[in-house]
């Protein structure tokens, strides 16, 4: 039980120590945003004075009240889910992001389905045939790919399929002069339109594999292994609940691993595919020096990939009984 | 038994040897003294000095020995290292001596968009502008070398130095520095990275790198620290502990032997995804630039619409292929570097050399298996 | 001698009743230094329901003869020759040539297996309950009459059934795992079952416990049982006939009273001079020279002949056959000289004997001595520390060592011995200050060890840090697998010699090496840990603590991990060495046979430590001869003899498993084990009682030793009172 808690409060924390993160950076990093309304921003208004309001307005920071004030401010908005307003668009910034949520979250999370689903088929046919042609084909294969980064693949990809080949849209998320909505086309144009960006980070089943490939070889190799041939148990059995299953726990970790570098990733991703998610509002807000939305989209992305951490490491208990307690990395 | 016919030296000896041994650390000018000795016991293995003098020759034949030629021979027997150097060799002596061999370009320094291998003068083609994308693609290998250096040695600094402390000191220490891990590894690398970069808008190469480094030292942080957590437990650090061997030098010989094989499959995991982010950030148009490098090409390739213009697509290519090059490069020394360090690789290679017979390899290559 | 008639009957009732019989088998596997033979042509008759012990050292192919009973080698590995098995009725069959189905059904139904670790023998993820259903379901049993029968067996092993079939591996002991690896494979009610090393990793209590409960089960079930082990003593009470492996062949086969009282083969006999136990005379305890062969390069005609103080020319060229030894007609043994091993090797041993030979020597201390090093009230807890941030759970604090003070003289030799989870290492470690008490103090020379020092792992004062010093129990992690044997010898000399340089630090480690009989030094000093043997990596173990000149060694289980026939040279050498320099040891052990050995040949003492707290010390010839204490008792039961008992003793215990260390027992704490605990031994706490006279010292924890206590007027405890509450849950605290 207590671990449990504990791990809790590790996420909490860990959202704590982000938002004063970017409180720190907001007030004080060189080149910080308070400074830009006052110094960029202020001497064009007709009054100067505009400037602390603006900066209030849209970083729910006043730099003329005490340090301990600002950060209370800051704090208790962030709470309240007021995450300052968009220069750029003109509206409140978790309006903008509650809109480019859910289209990150669909394709990140097909792209990690896939990709692990993949990677754990392939690994494990590798293992089976260990130092057989096809293991020793798909290893190199699984090497070069994972050398590439995902966004060249992502360029090659969208050259071939989208311009070459017109298989896939070249960019958007949803397709045009369709009415949103719970219609078959509107439905099929959102999977068409994330094909490719889903596609680009399949490059992860590349690790998976390679590593589902390492550790089933190790429990292939493991005791209760052999005792359980001896029992006579069938095949089947034996490849499910035994190799399989305890090759793959380990990875478990990887997988929340994967679940963090693939936000990051989105950012690039979603700028390639004009894909209008969490990363592409990053990037816009970059290009516009609209402060608000950056460090607004910072926030969320880190807080979805700490509640996506905690949600997985709360599952796990479920699927390893060994899991919970001190015995485990609590991750 | 031979040992048995030395026992009786000792039997003479009587409890006050026992009590001059208290002062040991008092009398260090006299080898007798040290050596807690009744006399006449000349013979005695305990106080044994040297005959034969080993020349400072030896010593270096030694080092060079355990340093240079016992890694080489165990590298040269693994097509993957071999090939992995040779990638990783091109790509230093194009950072090095190739700067000397091509001349800066500039825009309108030959025709726009001639294609590659078409006009010797330009063997890769040139962009838009006119530029000549080899003599681009050199020049920008000086910067990524220098970012990839940087990023790599700062993320190895500064994981293994979180992970040994943390792991080692333990108590509150522990504490506070993987509470520090946690939050990093948690936040997202590439968007703290870009929020970073907006701030602070890094110019020089390592400095870009060192920021870089912010995102990817925290796994491996966490990761050394489990296993100092293990090794510090282990018989021999404990007896090590007890002769007192002074902290420092109990890491370093002690424990960072143990690392070491992983420490530098991370350092050139790495220098690769270092040389990912950079690139994509340089792609993203997020850090400034004032000379071109392989992120910058690709931009304003991809600006210029190179995805769709089969007349511009080796713009886009060339840096493509100057990336995943050096990605593989990395990526094969990192499967072959971990045997280096492995003293039963060693000792076999060691051997060979006297023409005896090795053991069947049978370790698994585990490499992978660390990387996710 | 002649036939006993309990040995008679024996013949009678197994008769030439064969189950499986083996005919020049070999088990092979491709090396690329040549075809590695593990298994050399064996040929033996197992017979039904008899109890057959396979003795081996490691590396003498024990486990690949069980492999090729079930033809189950591992890939790589080819078995060759014929193993035949005669069902009760019906055709024989010859195993190696069934087909996949057919060994999927012969394997577990008529032969079943017990693998050496049962902690790695079950799948982490499933239940044991999953694990019992598979195995029945996957031989098309009726899952439900099976379940059945799997609770009868642990009902029989002393386990809770219900409780065990609804546990997942990892919440299991040890002890209870291979208890329920036990039942998974009698559960298709096989015909035999091959046990190999089935309780190597496992407490001495338990071991005897889980050897008692196999000698009923047989009964019970009628099974063959093939027991392979290292460990001579163990199975010699057990087995009706013991089979010895030396370098991947039999060296000698008969009854076990016979092999026991009349060993015919050389080798055998010295196997038993090597090996510690608590009735023969010291003396008689001698290590084997030389080492077990390599399966490349084994040794033309007889593999022993290189070790044999009788071989010949004969021997080194012609594979001596079975000879028909003593006087039973199934006595084989595989030496050409076999009678006059029998006539002359006692006399070779005596005529050594004379040669060296360290004299037992008498406690070099008396009562009024300078201790130097003096323990007080002792007490070492874990887990009582949050260990992070956020930590709201309960603690749960395990009080590994609780109020134990006793002193250790110069010259002196304390053995502590008790079962894993008993705190004996804790206190180990405590009294050489490398784990920091939570209360009392260790007064070193009458100074605080600890006295200025602020962190947990290091003392201040440099010259009692160097005067004690630890040797550790694994020699695989006792020395650092990344460093030469130079660099390793090297660290203590570089930090408590530094005025020596290099050449003599070297002349230094190679003159020590010599020492200690690891010829050719020069040879050794280059080498890295794994290119030495398991005796060599202790030798070197030894020698790095010695050359920081401590005054008092903490050897935890220094011999435990070696083969039997090493462990007398080892302990010899460390007597030697602490003759030599002068040193007191404090030595760990869980086998009270290496634990007398040391401390008699030495006169030094033996302390029985159980949970946490010491219940009886005193010298090793009153602890083995004249135990005071109940649990004493139990562990001397407990330690294997090398002759066949035809009476053997009640278990006197009357839980097998150790109590939960989160929740001691009240009073005294054994009383949930002691055969005699009465009441009061649950209210009220023991404390150690001078008993010491002529005959040696002893100090004993137990209201029996007073013949006026009120102990003597309470009830006794019955077994239903305890049950149940007590005998529950896991130890996961090693010692």
């Amino acid at each position: 039980m207590d671990w449990r808690i504990r791990r809790l409060g590790q996420s909490v924390f860990t959202v704590w120590a982000v938002m004063t993160l970017t409180f720190v950076l907001t007030r004080f990093m060189p080149g910080n945003p308070i400074d830009y309304f006052l110094v960029e921003v202020g001497p064009d208004l007709d009054d100067p004075a505009q400037a602390y309001e603006m900066a209030e307005l849209y970083m729910n920071i006043n730099p003329e009240d005490p340090l301990y004030i600002e950060y209370y401010d800051y704090m208790t908005a962030f709470m309240q889910g007021d995450l300052g307003r968009s220069m750029s668009m003109n509206m409140p910034v978790e309006e903008v992001l509650a809109i480019a949520i859910p289209w990150t979250l669909f394709v990140m999370s097909w792209a990690v389905f896939l990709g692990f689903t993949a990677g754990i088929a392939i690994g494990a046919v590798m293992a089976y045939w260990e130092g057989g042609k096809f293991d020793t084909a798909l290893t190199g294969y699984a090497t070069i790919i994972t050398s590439i980064p995902f966004y060249v693949l992502a360029l090659v990809l969208l050259t071939i399929f989208a311009y070459r080949l017109n298989w896939f849209p070249t960019g958007g998320r949803q397709p045009e002069g369709v009415e949103p909505g719970f219609n078959f086309l509107y439905l099929t144009g959102i999977v068409h339109h994330a094909m490719l960006p889903v596609f680009s980070m399949f490059v992860t089943s590349g690790m998976a594999a390679l590593t589902m490939r390492g550790n089933s070889i190790r429990v292939l190799g493991s005791d209760y292994l052999r005792v359980a041939r001896l029992r006579g148990l069938s095949d089947p059995t034996i490849a499910i609940h035994y190799v399989a299953r305890n090759a793959i726990l380990p990875m478990y970790t990887g997988l929340m691993i994967a679940i963090g570098s693939m936000f990051g990733g989105a950012v690039v991703l979603e700028e390639i595919f004009v894909y209008r998610g969490m990363g592409w509002y990053l990037i816009e807000a970059v290009r516009a020096r609209d402060y608000p939305l950056m460090m607004g989209a910072f926030t969320v992305i880190t807080i979805a990939v700490v509640i996506a951490l905690l949600i997985a490491d709360l599952t796990y208990g479920k699927i390893d009984p060994r899991a919970g307690g001190e015995n485990r990395e609590a991750f | 038994m031979k040992r048995s016919e030395d026992t009786n030296q000792f039997d003479g000896r009587t409890s006050d040897g026992l009590d001059s041994g208290g002062d040991l650390e008092t009398k260090p000018d006299s080898v007798e003294d040290i050596l807690r000795s009744d006399g006449g016991t000349v013979d005695s293995p305990f106080e044994r000095t040297a005959t034969v003098e080993e020349t400072r020759r030896d010593r270096i034949d030694r080092k060079l020995k355990d340093y240079l030629w016992t890694p080489w021979s165990i590298m040269r027997n693994d097509w993957r290292a071999i090939v992995g150097v040779s990638i990783l060799v091109v790509y230093l002596l194009i950072g090095t001596v190739g700067v000397y061999l091509i001349d800066p370009t500039h825009p309108t320094h030959g025709e726009s968009l001639v294609g590659p291998f078409e006009d010797w003068s330009h063997p890769l083609g040139t962009d838009q502008s006119g530029q000549d994308i080899l003599s681009m693609t050199v020049y920008s290998t000086v910067p990524i070398l220098q970012m990839m250096g940087a990023g790599a040695l700062f993320t190895i600094v500064l994981g293994t130095g979180f992970g040994l402390v943390s792991g080692y000191k333990g108590g509150m220490v522990d504490t506070v520095l993987s509470s520090i891990t946690d939050v990093f590894i948690n936040i997202p690398g590439l968007p703290l990275v870009i929020v970073l970069s907006v701030l602070l808008e890094p110019e020089h190469p390592a400095l870009v790198g060192v920021l870089l480094a912010a995102a990817a030292w925290a796994g491996l942080a966490r990761a050394i620290r489990s296993q100092v957590l293990t090794l510090r437990g282990e018989a021999f650090v404990e007896a090590s502990r007890a002769m007192d061997v002074p902290t420092i030098s109990l890491l370093r010989k002690e424990i960072l032997p143990h690392l070491m094989p992983y420490i530098v499959v991370n350092l050139v995991n790495a220098a690769r995804r270092i040389i990912f982010a950079a690139v994509a950030l340089y792609f993203l148009g997020i850090l400034p630039y004032s000379d071109a490098n392989w992120g910058v090409m690709l931009e304003s390739a991809y600006r210029a619409g190179a995805v769709y213009r089969p007349d511009a697509i080796h713009w886009l290519l060339v840096p493509m292929i100057a990336i995943s090059g050096i990605s593989i490069g990395l990526v094969l020394l990192g499967q072959s570097l971990d045997r280096v360090f492995n003293p039963r690789a060693r000792a076999r290679h060691e051997r060979s050399d006297d023409g005896k017979g090795s053991e069947p390899e049978s370790e698994p290559n585990t490499t992978n298996v660390t990387q996710m | 001698m002649t036939i006993s008639e309990s040995d008679a009957s024996l013949v009678d009732s197994t008769g030439t009743d064969t189950i499986v019989e083996l005919r020049d088998t070999s088990v092979s596997f491709g090396m690329d230094r040549g075809e590695s033979r593990v298994l050399n042509e064996v040929n033996i008759d197992i017979e039904r329901n008899e109890i057959l012990g396979v003795i081996g050292e490691s590396g003498s192919g024990k486990s690949m003869f069980a492999s090729a009973l079930l033809d189950a080698v591992p890939a790589p590995g080819t078995t060759t020759g014929d193993v035949i098995y005669h069902p009760e009725d019906g055709d024989p069959v010859d195993v190696t040539g069934l087909s996949k189905s057919e060994l999927k059904q012969f394997r577990w139904e008529e032969i079943s297996m017990v693998f050496q670790g049962a902690m790695s023998s079950f799948n982490p993820v499933r239940s044991v309950r999953t694990h019992f259903v598979e195995t029945l379901s996957a031989h098309d049993y009726d899952v439900d009459a099976g379940i059945e029968r799997a609770k009868d067996l642990l009902e029989d092993l002393y386990l809770e059934p219900e409780r065990m079939l609804e546990s997942y591996p990892h919440e299991l002991s040890g002890g209870m795992k291979q208890r329920v690896l036990i039942a998974l494979s009698l559960v298709l009610e096989p015909e035999m079952l091959v046990m190999d090393e089935p309780t190597a990793a496992l407490d001495l209590l338990m071991q005897q416990s889980i050897i008692s409960l196999l000698n009923e089960i047989q009964e019970k079930h009628d099974l063959t049982i093939v027991f392979i082990t290292h460990d001579l003593p163990l199975v010699a009470d057990l087995s009706d006939r013991l089979a010895v492996l030396y370098a991947f062949e039999f060296a000698e086969i008969g009854p076990a009273d016979e092999i026991l009282e009349r060993p015919a083969h050389p080798y055998t006999r010295a196997l038993l001079n090597a090996t510690p136990n608590l009735s023969a005379p010291l003396e008689q305890m001698r290590p084997i020279e030389g080492e077990s062969p390599d399966p490349v390069n084994i040794p033309p005609g007889c593999s022993y002949h290189p070790r044999c103080p009788l071989a010949d020319e004969q021997c080194k060229s012609i594979d001596p056959g079975p000879y028909d030894a003593g006087d039973s007609r199934n006595h084989d043994v595989y030496c050409h000289h076999w009678e006059q091993s029998i006539d002359d090797l006692e006399r070779a041993f005596t005529e050594s004997n004379s040669d060296d030979s360290p004299a037992t020597r008498n406690a070099s201390h008396s009562d009024d001595a300078e201790p130097l090093v003096s323990l007080e009230d002792v007490e070492v807890q874990f887990g009582s520390e949050n260990d992070g941030w956020l930590d709201f759970g309960e603690s749960d604090v395990v009080t590994a060592v609780d109020g134990i003070s006793f002193d250790i003289y110069e010259n002196d030799v304390v053995v502590l011995v008790g079962e894993s989870g008993c705190g004996k290492t804790t206190l180990g470690k405590t009294a050489v200050g490398l784990q920091r008490p939570t209360d009392g103090t260790i007064e070193y020379k009458d100074r605080d060890i600890w006295k200025g020092s602020s962190g947990s792992s290091t003392l201040e004062d440099e010259e009692i840090r160097r005067a004690l010093q630890i040797v550790h129990q694994d020699p695989g992690s006792s020395l650092n697998s990344h460093q030469r044997v130079r660099s390793i010898l090297s660290t203590p000399l570089n930090r408590w010699h530094p005025d020596l340089d290099g050449n003599d630090r070297r002349e230094r480690i190679l003159a020590m090496l010599e020492y200690v009989g690891i010829s050719p030094p020069e040879d050794y000093i280059e080498r890295y840990p794994h290119q030495l043997s398991g005796g060599e990596k202790q030798r070197v173990a030894l020698i790095r603590a010695m050359l920081v000149n401590p005054d008092l060694i903490l050897a935890d289980e220094a011999v435990s991990a070696l083969d039997v026939s090493l462990r007398v040279s080892i302990m010899d050498l460390m007597i030697e060495l602490q003759d030599a320099f002068d040193t007191s040891f404090l030595s760990v052990s869980h086998d009270l046979s290496n634990a007398r050995y040391l401390a008699e040949k030495t006169g030094g003492r033996i302390g029985v430590m159980y949970l946490g707290e010491l219940v009886e010390i005193g010298s090793a010839e009153q602890i083995i001869q004249n135990p005071q204490h109940p649990y004493t008792q139990a562990l001397r039961w407990a330690t294997p003899e090398l002759e066949q008992d035809d009476d053997p003793d009640e278990n006197p215990i009357r839980t097998i498993d150790v109590p939960d260390q989160k929740n001691m027992p009240s009073g005294c704490r054994y009383h949930t084990r002691c055969p005699d605990a009465r009441e009061t031994c649950r209210t009220q706490k023991p404390e150690l009682v001078d008993l010491s006279n002529e005959d040696g010292v002893q100090r004993t924890a137990c209201f029996r030793v007073d013949d006026d206590h009120e102990y003597w007027d309470s009830e006794p405890i019955t077994d239903d009172a305890v049950d149940g509450d007590e005998d529950d849950d896991h130890v996961n605290v090693s010692g």
